[in-house]
């Protein structure tokens, strides 16, 4: 993702990322390729990009992290949703559908 | 989330923040090892797979840095680092630090005092309630306002206003009076307002003990009760609380005293005639009047009248509504002449005169201020090459520029915001210095003071200030890109012309704007000069005045005050020394006197041939003694004695008798009463009132004339041969021989009198005159600054010019004309600037165009040798270059 596209999308990337916590706890790495894997590739998240929202999420409440060993025995910093951060991603997930929504018919209507 | 929450966050953020710094490096890090192993796994060697991981991951300071940024808290710890790290570089250059925080302490506090000033003179409102429905009333007579175009008011003009004018809610009349307070103590001459017994309601003002008066103290023979004003209340009795009830003597009569003024208040200058000399304010008295004098409906206008426009009716209305009545009035009066009337808003009348010098200064003093920013920017901009490494190495290391600029203009802001306490301290001196130095003249002056709007208007000048000179080198410093760091010592950055260029505009500017203060100031100390050596008609050196004020009780009588006069005069003609003596009642340069009018037999009634006369009573050795030139025919004699005889200065004898010998003329004096009175002599025109004005008509009347030619108080002039201070004691003891009990208002010469004249404009003048010559000093300072700091960088090309032959006086003359160039420029600017600036002071102006080519001259001859002599020390540096040394310096 270019610089602009995080400013633009600052609130989407927030939604990945709860969105790619929502099957369970993930260090920093697995969710950027969980995002990738889920656009199919359409937003790459960088690590200048990723982090610094992490730690605003965190702060925020709505992720909580630990650190935990990785598939291959390396050391990682965990993340999962805390039950505000759930909340979260059910207000942003139908705010979300709302505006798509109203954007697509939008688009139709012209 | 909840606030506790928050702030645990903030607190932990920034208490613990080695903790969290290291648990963010471990995590980017470890980031960086699954990168490395979903590498391995992918199948690249592991050096590949370790060397794309850092290209996948960027900068890891870079995003530890944003990680920070993005935390909570950011900002304050960003500033106390910022905070911080710019005192640290304060410090360690202490020179230019206490330099910078000096002159913005100085410019800041000059700004900040002037505001104060400003603020409570003119832009607070008039301390009275409603002020906005106060307007002054003044009287038109239009057959005299070739002379005078508005008169003050007269009484019985008043009482009619009073009465018949309906958009006035109410109309007040005060003039300035003084009195003799006798009985406890030493008598004493006070001053004080003589004012119709609603003035103080009209205003709003409550007395603080006691009553305001009632109407029937306007009433003749009634008005003896007195109000004090709080300072003399304290000074002379001690505050007791029991004085409201007693009675004190004023003028040898008992006065009831009835209240006692709230201590902010004073009445101002335009509220009690223009010419109140004294401003002293002890007391008020109500009218108890009219005086015989009094009694004409056309006849003396000596009051300060302030009217309260009922609430709703525009001024526009209540003009028009007063002027009908003043028709009415002329018709009464039957006396050929029209009256009117003009409508002033109080606080226009009251402060109006001082507006135009006070914004002036004002605008001088930021003057001083943008050439103290100029220079701080041109000693910031100096230091930019060196600051540019380390701004790359920081940029390089993660700063963002954005984080950069805001670094560098905390710099700025600290430097500006101590400079801006050191000010305000500087300010407060600098009122206080105002309020003691500044003529009295000045309206509200009591009323100066540092207010919470000045602690504003401090507050932002001195982050305007910080702005301006910190944006322009913040800007460039941050230009650095990181690349820059490893060209460590590259001439790129340490050797850049752009901003050698940026600091010789700075110079121009600072140039341009000293060259108009100067031309400014110079323009005012041109005025006064000029005015000082005004042919004022009479003669300032050598000539003694005593004032004196004969009390009423024992002075009630014509012939007692004249024998006073006639006994003083006998003892100082004997005196060593003394030439001549004479007594008149209003010297010169102290106030307008009795201004009425004159015309010719016959004819007295057809307007615009009755001008305004200034009635003067004298001694007929008045005119040698003040050295007045008899031009014609002669002056008083005993042989004269009783019949009515006036001499007559040269215009009025220009003007009715033309060519013609005015000798043995007879005119129409129309000054307590009509009166037709031979010319017997004429003498020289002079400047009565003040220097800057024509000459008024002036009509001298011997001591017979009428009932009230022998003044109450007057003047004696005395020429002497000698210093005229030396013989003051001498006619100090002599007045009290003649009698003890005369009060001597004031003993001073002539000379003392010119320079209290003009105190008001040489006290602005000075100013001006402050303010453009430290402008001389920071311009001086800047260009010598831009020079040194050429001469410096050029070392290594001065030295290979001096190498290839060239001759020392080439390379002076170089960095000469170099230096030079900025300030011409500003020079020709600053000549521009102060020709259009010069027509906004045309008022101010005396006898000099406000593009006075004389002026502009020495101004632009003054600052170019200045500058000359600022470029010329750096330049002998360069000439002084070591060819060997420029070489090794390298």
């Amino acid at each position: 993702m270019g610089d602009k596209q995080t400013e633009l999308l600052q609130g989407t990337l927030d939604m990945l990322i709860l969105k790619s916590l929502g099957l369970g706890p993930l260090h920093g790495l697995g969710i950027s390729r969980r995002i990738e894997q889920v656009t199919r590739g359409t937003f790459q998240v960088r690590p200048g990009s990723l982090f610094p929202a992490l730690h605003r999420m965190e702060e925020q409440g709505w992720l909580s992290s630990h650190w935990g060993e990785s598939e291959n025995n390396r050391r990682a910093k965990y993340y999962q949703l805390t039950k505000t951060g759930r909340r979260q991603l059910d207000t942003e997930t139908e705010r979300w559908g709302r505006i798509s929504l109203a954007i697509a018919r939008a688009l139709q209507a012209s | 989330m909840n606030f506790f929450k928050r702030l645990d966050i903030l607190v932990r953020n920034l208490w613990r923040r080695g903790q969290t710094d290291c648990d963010l490096d471990a995590e980017v890090h470890a980031h960086l090892e699954l990168l490395a192993d979903e590498k391995i796994r992918q199948g690249a060697a592991p050096e590949e797979a370790r060397r794309a991981a850092r290209i996948e991951l960027g900068s890891i300071e870079q995003v530890k840095e944003e990680v920070r940024e993005a935390r909570s808290g950011a900002w304050l710890e960003q500033l106390c680092e910022d905070v911080r790290y710019s005192a640290r570089q304060l410090h360690r250059n202490p020179g230019f630090s206490a330099v910078a925080i000096l002159t913005l302490a100085l410019g800041i506090g000059a700004n900040t005092a002037i505001f104060s000033v400003v603020n409570s003179v003119l832009l607070r409102p008039l301390a009275y309630p409603h002020a906005e429905r106060l307007y002054l009333v003044r009287e038109i007579v239009p057959q005299w306002s070739k002379f005078s175009p508005f008169l003050l008011a007269n009484l019985p003009d008043f009482q009619i206003w009073r009465k018949q004018v309906h958009s006035f809610e109410d109309v007040a009349i005060a003039e300035s009076t003084s009195a003799i307070l006798s009985g406890a103590g030493e008598p004493e001459r006070i001053h004080g307002v003589r004012a119709s017994a609603n003035l103080l309601d009209l205003l709003g003002v409550r007395p603080v003990l006691g009553r305001t008066f009632v109407p029937e103290e306007d009433e003749p023979g009634r008005g003896t009760a007195v109000i004090l004003t709080d300072d003399f209340w304290r000074s002379r009795f001690n505050a007791d609380s029991g004085l409201v009830g007693r009675t004190i003597y004023l003028d040898g009569a008992p006065h009831l005293v009835v209240g006692i003024l709230p201590g902010s208040f004073r009445l101002p200058a335009a509220l009690q005639g223009l010419d109140s000399l004294h401003h002293r304010q002890d007391f008020v008295q109500p009218l108890n009047g009219p005086e015989d004098y009094e009694r004409d409906l056309i006849g003396e206008f000596d009051f300060g009248a302030v009217a309260r426009l009922r609430p709703g009716v525009s001024p526009e209305a209540a003009l028009a509504e007063l002027n009908t009545v003043q028709a009415q009035i002329a018709q009464r009066a039957r006396q050929g002449l029209d009256l009117r009337a003009k409508l002033l808003p109080a606080e226009e009348g009251i402060v109006g005169p001082a507006r135009h010098g006070l914004v002036f200064l004002l605008g001088a003093v930021s003057a001083v201020l943008l050439i103290v920013c100029a220079n701080l920017a041109g000693l910031l901009l100096a230091r930019v090459p060196g600051r540019m490494r380390q701004a790359a190495v920081r940029r390089a290391l993660g700063a963002t520029r954005l984080r950069l600029v805001r670094q560098l203009l905390t710099e700025s802001f600290l430097l500006s915001l101590s400079g801006g306490v050191l000010g305000l301290w500087i300010a407060s001196l600098g009122v206080k210095w105002f309020v003691l130095v500044a003529p009295l003249s000045l309206p509200r002056l009591d009323e100066v003071h540092m207010d919470a709007s000045v602690l504003v208007f401090a507050f932002l000048v001195t982050g305007i200030t910080g702005a301006l000179f910190g944006v322009l080198p913040a800007w460039r410093i941050t230009r650095a890109q990181p690349i820059d760091a490893l060209k460590s010592a590259s001439a790129a950055i340490t050797h850049s012309p752009r901003i050698r260029h940026a600091r010789e505009t700075l110079v121009g500017f600072e140039v341009a704007l000293t060259t108009m203060l100067l031309i400014l100031a110079g323009l005012l100390t041109a005025s006064l000069g000029r005015i000082l050596r005004v042919d004022a008609g009479f003669a300032v050196e050598n000539i003694l005045a005593a004032e004196v004020d004969l009390p009423p009780q024992t002075y009630s009588s014509l012939p007692d005050r004249l024998r006073f006069y006639d006994r003083v005069l006998e003892g100082v003609r004997v005196l060593p020394g003394v030439r001549d003596a004479g007594w008149v009642s209003l010297m010169p340069l102290s106030g307008q006197g009795s201004v009425t009018g004159i015309g010719l037999p016959g004819r007295q009634r057809v307007p615009d041939e009755n001008p305004a006369a200034n009635y003067r009573p004298v001694s007929s050795g008045y005119f040698r003694a003040m050295g007045i030139p008899l031009l014609q025919g002669r002056v008083f004699t005993e042989a004269d004695r009783g019949r009515k005889v006036v001499v007559i200065s040269k215009s009025i004898a220009d003007r009715f008798w033309a060519g013609r010998d005015p000798i043995g003329q007879i005119c129409v004096t129309q000054w307590a009463g009509d009166v037709e009175s031979k010319v017997i002599g004429v003498v020289g025109d002079i400047r009565t009132v003040r220097l800057e004005d024509t000459p008024l008509l002036m009509v001298y009347v011997p001591h017979w004339f009428n009932e009230i030619s022998v003044p109450a108080s007057a003047s004696i002039i005395i020429r002497t041969s000698m210093d005229p201070a030396a013989s003051a004691a001498s006619i100090h003891g002599l007045i009290h021989r003649v009698d003890p009990e005369v009060p001597i208002v004031a003993l001073r010469p002539m000379t003392q009198i010119v320079s209290e004249s003009v105190a008001p404009r040489r006290f602005q003048m000075l100013l001006v005159l402050t303010f453009a010559l430290s402008s001389l000093f920071l311009a001086s300072l800047g260009i010598f600054g831009v020079i040194a700091y050429s001469v410096e960088q050029r070392r290594h090309e001065l030295g290979i010019r001096l190498a290839l032959g060239a001759q020392l006086q080439d390379l002076r003359r170089m960095v000469l004309r170099q230096g030079m160039s900025p300030v011409l420029v500003g020079v020709a600017a600053g000549i521009v600037g102060a020709t259009l600036a010069g027509r906004l002071i045309r008022s101010l102006l005396f006898g000099v165009s406000s593009y006075d080519p004389l002026t502009i001259a020495g101004v632009a001859l003054l600052v170019v040798a200045v500058s000359c002599a600022a470029c010329y020390l750096p330049a002998r540096r360069a000439a002084g270059v070591d060819p060997l040394i420029a070489f090794r310096y390298e």
